[in-house]
């Protein structure tokens, strides 16, 4: 299979306008003939719904949860990037999008990243007219700041809480148009398949979370936002319902899953404290502006912060990376925490955990301005750890935060499986092997404000769609498909919870296909992850009925799903036998522990096709040129 | 450091909207009072599923205290009893050795019982519709620095928009009114130039939206601000009320 | 009209009634505790006080139709707004517990409300709606004073007043809008204040002239 991304020819900067202008428009007057299924609220899945219902398509909009305002987005913390260039500081489209390609380590689309960078700066127009209270200046203007990553401030923010902001303006908009009757909502359904009649997508199957009922839905195209797969790990920052489900049911229907191992570990969450524990709290990256990493010099040992001296400590990234110190990327942060824990300087209770120290900038800027930075950070970590961060050092160590990998996707963002759009964290696009902090809120409101309104529009008015009605027969047998399923997880009753087979899972991932891998590791991670799914469908137990408000029921479902695609991510990182970004393969390093990439072999994205249950995925390849932004060994120093 | 305390639980259990429901004591042991409240349940419900019992139903989704999802009433109070706390983010250290816990959903008119501690919260939904928004479709939008906006005039903006739209204000009213909620966002959009053309179509009609959706009215017990997990404050209350006089009386809106 | 009859018929229009002519009270309160102030001047100065009043003719009718009015509105639309409310929660908690917002006199303010409505009509009729002659309003006053039971009753009633004012005083501001961080804080003195002035200039007056006369 040859994967064509339909990039639009001419020069970098004019190719998006150029393929605006090529793609076919809709008449205003045939829109509302046309409708289309968005699966997901979050950033991505809000602003497309609530823009093409601008532009009068008719939208239905499904989510799992009783809200839409309550998709995953809510919880980012940090910001969003722009270009604007506000702080004066050299900023430009050119380096926005320059800084993401380097930091995705070159596996991403020059193309695709452009234009990225292009309409960030359109994005917080927008937001901002919807009344988002981002952070301001004296003067009344936008403030700024840096985030990790980046040496300049581009950062926009709403205290701790800028993807609240963002997706409530989202959600504003798609509140709005649902009032209008352009939107109709789908709360509490989950999409459990995608119903592809005659070669393209043309609907989905939803169970109703409150009754259980499996519903069919047509449409003239699905656009997939259904957001990352970082919960395969179990232990994640992600929120408890996020799942891989929609995507990997679309792969399993023709889409490609592109770079399933490009994971990201944030380096600065809250550290495991047991077996019990349910998720992963992130502290902003933001608090790396201020807070200072170091632990211990000498390996054990287990005094307590304030009665190491000075002279004991060891700033680790600050002695390694002298230029960026506290704010090299995350993977290369993550990598290093992990680094000093191995070596036996971890602290805390488990010995997996870094110092994250404010005492510095409390002295330099007095406690009121950290409190109006971070207060609010500060008041949650305090709230989870029982610990006062203004008092003691934070404890911090990395976890699972956010998937580069997704769904493959052109320069439209529609899949391999034709009328089958994805957006946001769902797909693969723009971050590369490692996505750059503030920028994934950014991709997200692109994809869904900016992108998909046209590409969908060339899409639907480009290719010759026949009427489609749920009584078709693609229908009846995907939802039977889909009831078949879960009756199936029903009757194991066997003798272990969901939670607890997906944490053994989330274990091995993290093990072997986390921080960093190594080939024989993965070996046998992927014979424990086949062990596993075999025990899964063997001794499972799911309680309830399939009738009802079943959540044991759905999570089994999502956690079905993680045991295979955990498998197919295993898969990738054994065959990407090079190291980049957050695919970090311990046999391809530098002297000093860096990610050796292998641009010869692998300067490419690597797409996987489904091919049936008992068979191994094919792995395709989609070629990556860099002509602008030369081709060069990251270094932070 | 972490400790295991014992717990008598009393929860609410309803199998569905028509069942009358009932309350079920649990007894739980070995807590680790590092667990948050929810970690708590998820262990009675691993249990419960080994067993063969039926898990107790409950929403979550972020477990960082942003998404709004979670909520029960624990011991007469929402989220329980810390200020500023969701209940996912309440963690077990703050309850003793032997205390009894008192499980409740949220309890409204607007709000009825799903499942357990499961409550159907649309009416929030209802709400934003009804005007919760400023309406300015994509492409649009102006520069973003061409309306300044005082920075005092954009942190109380935010102060109101940081509601999570969890329903504990109206849980803990002893009205079950929704001011709380609804001024958050009058006040968030009136108190920004953005928000300000359409200010008093937005109070009028979500004012009506939230008698419509049959929530109990204001009686300024200040309930809703002690109890909000985000602290916003009954400020926005009365500014609300000044908008929709101002409103109702000056503009040309009905 | 219809716009402003549904205005007024919204939760927060019902609100604004509650206080507007709540304030009226508060004036009316005012007013009368001047009043109550000459009884210390003797039966002449306090004779002559309500002789003042009923020489006021047509102004003293329409202040009392503006009371009634006002009444009449305070009366329906609070007990309107307290049914509304009492439906909006079919069932309760089993726990009833405070963060700590609710004052007793928050709590009660329906209670409060019907008992000093049906203390309002007890006492016009017992001083208000009475024949000018034989016994001057001053005699009814100090004979009334002279019973135990009825200094005990009025006394009481005040306090409960005084806890109806306590709340309706700041929940007035805020809910036509006056709330300042800056001011607020007053403005809660200034209903404490308020309720004391109640309890304390009303209240103490059966009692002294009890003692006096
Ligand atoms: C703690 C945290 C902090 C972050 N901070 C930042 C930051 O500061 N800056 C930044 O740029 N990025 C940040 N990120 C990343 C960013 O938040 C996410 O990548 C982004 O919000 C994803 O948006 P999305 O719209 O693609 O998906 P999501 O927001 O995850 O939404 C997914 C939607 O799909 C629905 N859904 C999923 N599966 C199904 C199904 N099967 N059926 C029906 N509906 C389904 C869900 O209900 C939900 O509505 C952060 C992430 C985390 C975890
Ligand atoms: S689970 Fe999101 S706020 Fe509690």
């Amino acid at each position: 299979m040859r994967l064509d991304a339909k990039i639009p020819g001419g020069p970098l900067p004019q190719k998006w306008d150029r393929h605006r202008f090529e793609l076919k428009l809709v008449n205003p007057a045939n829109k509302r003939k046309f409708e289309i299924l968005v699966v997901g609220t979050g950033l991505a899945g809000a602003s497309a719904s609530a823009s093409l219902a601008e532009l009068g398509y008719q939208v239905k909009t499904f989510c799992i949860h009783d809200s839409p305002r309550r998709a995953h987005s809510i919880a980012a913390q940090g910001g969003i990037n722009a270009a604007k260039n506000y702080p004066n500081d050299g900023d430009s489209i050119w380096r926005l999008f320059y800084d993401t390609v380097k930091g995705g380590d070159f596996r991403a689309r020059e193309a695709n990243v452009y234009r990225l960078a292009q309409i960030s700066n359109a994005i917080i127009d927008h937001c901002v007219a919807q009344g988002v209270p981002f952070a301001r200046e004296y003067g009344g203007l936008l403030a700024n700041r840096s985030f990790g990553g980046a040496q300049l401030s581009r950062t926009f923010y709403a205290r701790g809480q800028t993807g609240q902001q963002l997706l409530l303006g989202a959600y504003g908009a798609l509140m709005r148009q649902a009032a209008a009757g352009r939107v109709r909502l789908f709360p509490r359904r989950e999409i459990l398949d995608i119903v592809v009649v005659r070669g393209k997508a043309r609907g989905v199957v939803a169970r109703n979370l409150l009754n259980g009922e499996i519903e069919c839905h047509e449409g003239h195209a699905v656009v997939l936002c259904t957001g990352g797969y970082g919960n395969a790990y179990y232990l994640s920052t992600n929120a408890k319902a996020s799942n891989v489900t929609a995507a990997f049911r679309a792969y399993k229907r023709g889409a490609l899953f592109a770079n399933p191992c490009f994971t990201q570990i944030h380096p600065t969450c809250i550290p495991v404290h047991g077996t019990y524990q349910s998720k992963l709290t992130l502290m902003s990256e933001s608090l790396r502006n201020d807070g200072r990493v170091w632990v211990p010099k000498t390996p054990g040992d287990k005094r307590p912060p304030h009665q190491i001296p000075e002279a004991e400590r060891d700033y680790f990234l600050e002695r390694k990376y002298p230029s960026f110190g506290n704010l090299v990327p995350r993977d290369v942060a993550s990598r290093n925490v992990k680094e000093q824990c191995d070596q036996g300087k971890g602290v805390g209770e488990t010995g997996l955990a870094v110092y994250l120290d404010f005492a510095d900038a409390i002295r330099r800027d007095g406690r009121a301005v950290i409190e109006r930075k971070y207060g609010n950070l500060f008041q949650m970590y305090e709230k989870i750890t029982g610990d006062d961060p203004y008092e003691t050092p934070m404890k911090i160590y990395p976890a699972v935060h956010y998937t580069m990998g997704g769904l493959w996707v052109d320069y439209n963002l529609m899949s391999t499986l034709e009328g089958l759009f994805v957006l946001g964290e769902a797909n693969f696009s723009d971050h590369g092997a490692n996505r750059l902090g503030a920028s994934a809120l950014m991709q997200g409101l692109a994809d869904g404000y900016f992108i998909i309104p046209y590409t969908l529009g060339g899409y639907l008015a480009g290719t010759p769609l026949e009427p489609v009605s749920a009584s078709d027969p693609a229908f009846a047998e995907t939802a039977r498909q889909a009831a078949e399923r879960l009756r199936r997880l029903l009757a194991v009753n066997g003798r272990r919870t969901p939670d607890d087979l997906h944490r053994e899972l989330g274990m091995v991932l993290w093990n072997f296909c986390g921080m960093s891998r190594n080939n024989e590791g993965l070996r046998k991670a992927r014979g424990r992850v086949q062990e596993l799914r075999e025990e899964f469908w063997r001794n499972v137990r799911v309680p309830g009925s399939e009738q009802d408000l079943n959540q044991s029921l759905e999570k089994a479902g999502r956690v079905a799903d993680f045991m295979e695609f955990a498998e197919l991510m295993i898969l990738d990182a054994l065959e990407r036998q090079e190291s980049c970004g957050g695919h970090f393969n311990e046999a391809y390093q530098t002297e000093d522990n860096e990610a050796r990439r292998d641009d010869e072999r692998f300067c490419h994205v690597a797409a996987w096709e489904f091919r049936g249950e008992d068979r191994d995925p094919v792995r395709h390849v989609e070629p990556l040129s860099f002509e602008h932004v030369p081709l060069t060994q990251r270094s932070y120093k | 450091m972490s400790q295991t305390i014992r717990l008598t639980l009393k929860i609410w259990r309803q199998k569905g909207p028509a069942d009358p429901g009932r309350f079920e004591t649990v007894a739980v042991d070995g807590v680790s009072t590092d667990m948050s409240f929810l970690e708590m349940l998820d262990v009675v419900n691993e249990k419960r599923i080994l067993e063969g019992g039926e898990p107790i139903a409950f929403d979550h989704d972020c477990r960082e205290g942003i998404c709004g999802s979670c909520g029960a009433v624990v011991n007469g109070r929402p989220h329980g009893h810390l200020r500023g706390t969701t209940l996912c983010q309440l963690h077990m250290r703050h309850f003793r050795d032997g205390d009894t816990i008192v499980i409740e959903p949220f309890r409204a008119r607007a709000f009825p019982v799903i499942k357990d501690l499961v409550v159907d919260r649309s009416a929030l939904d209802r709400l934003i519709q009804a005007g919760g928004y400023v309406s300015v479709n994509t492409g649009s939008a102006p520069e973003a620095n061409t309306l300044p906006v005082p920075p005092d005039r954009a942190e109380r903006a935010m102060d109101a928009a940081a509601c999570i739209g969890c329903g504990a204000c109206v849980a803990a009213c002893p009205n079950a009114s929704a001011m709380l909620f609804t001024s958050a966002k009058v006040s968030h959009l009136a108190l920004l130039p953005q928000g300000r053309p359409e200010a008093a179509r937005r109070v009028l009609a979500m004012v009506r939206a939230m008698d419509a959706c049959g929530f109990g009215n204001c009686s300024n017990h200040r309930e809703c601000e002690m109890t909000c997990p985000k602290e916003i404050s009954i400020v926005h209350i009365a500014r609300l009320n000044r908008e929709a006089l101002k409103a109702g009386f000056l503009s040309p809106e009905a | 009209m219809g716009w402003l009859v549904s205005l007024l018929g919204s939760s927060v229009g019902k609100k604004w009634m509650m206080a507007v002519t709540g304030f009226a009270f508060l004036g009316f309160l005012a007013a009368h505790f001047a009043g109550n102030l000459t009884v210390f001047g003797g039966r002449e100065s306090f004779n002559g006080y309500a002789q003042k009043l009923q020489s006021l003719g047509p102004i003293l009718h329409l202040f009392r139709a503006g009371l009634i009015a006002c009444a009449l509105v305070h009366i329906t639309t609070g007990l309107l707004l307290f049914l509304q409310n009492r439906r909006a929660r079919p069932v309760g908690y089993q726990v009833a517990a405070s963060a700590g917002g609710r004052t007793l006199s928050s709590r009660t303010m329906p209670y409060t409300g019907l008992l000093i409505l049906a203390f309002v009509v007890f006492h016009l009729f017992h001083f208000t709606f009475v024949p000018p002659a034989p016994l001057t309003i001053f005699d009814r006053v100090a004979a009334a004073f002279r019973r135990p039971e009825l200094v005990a009753l009025y006394t009481a009633m005040m306090v409960v007043v005084a806890l109806h004012v306590r709340h309706g005083f700041w929940s007035a501001f805020q809910t036509i809008g006056a709330h300042h961080p800056k001011y607020m804080p007053w403005i809660f003195a200034l209903s404490l204040a308020a309720a004391f002035a109640t309890a304390i200039g009303f209240g103490s007056l059966p009692i002294l002239v009890a003692a006096l006369v």
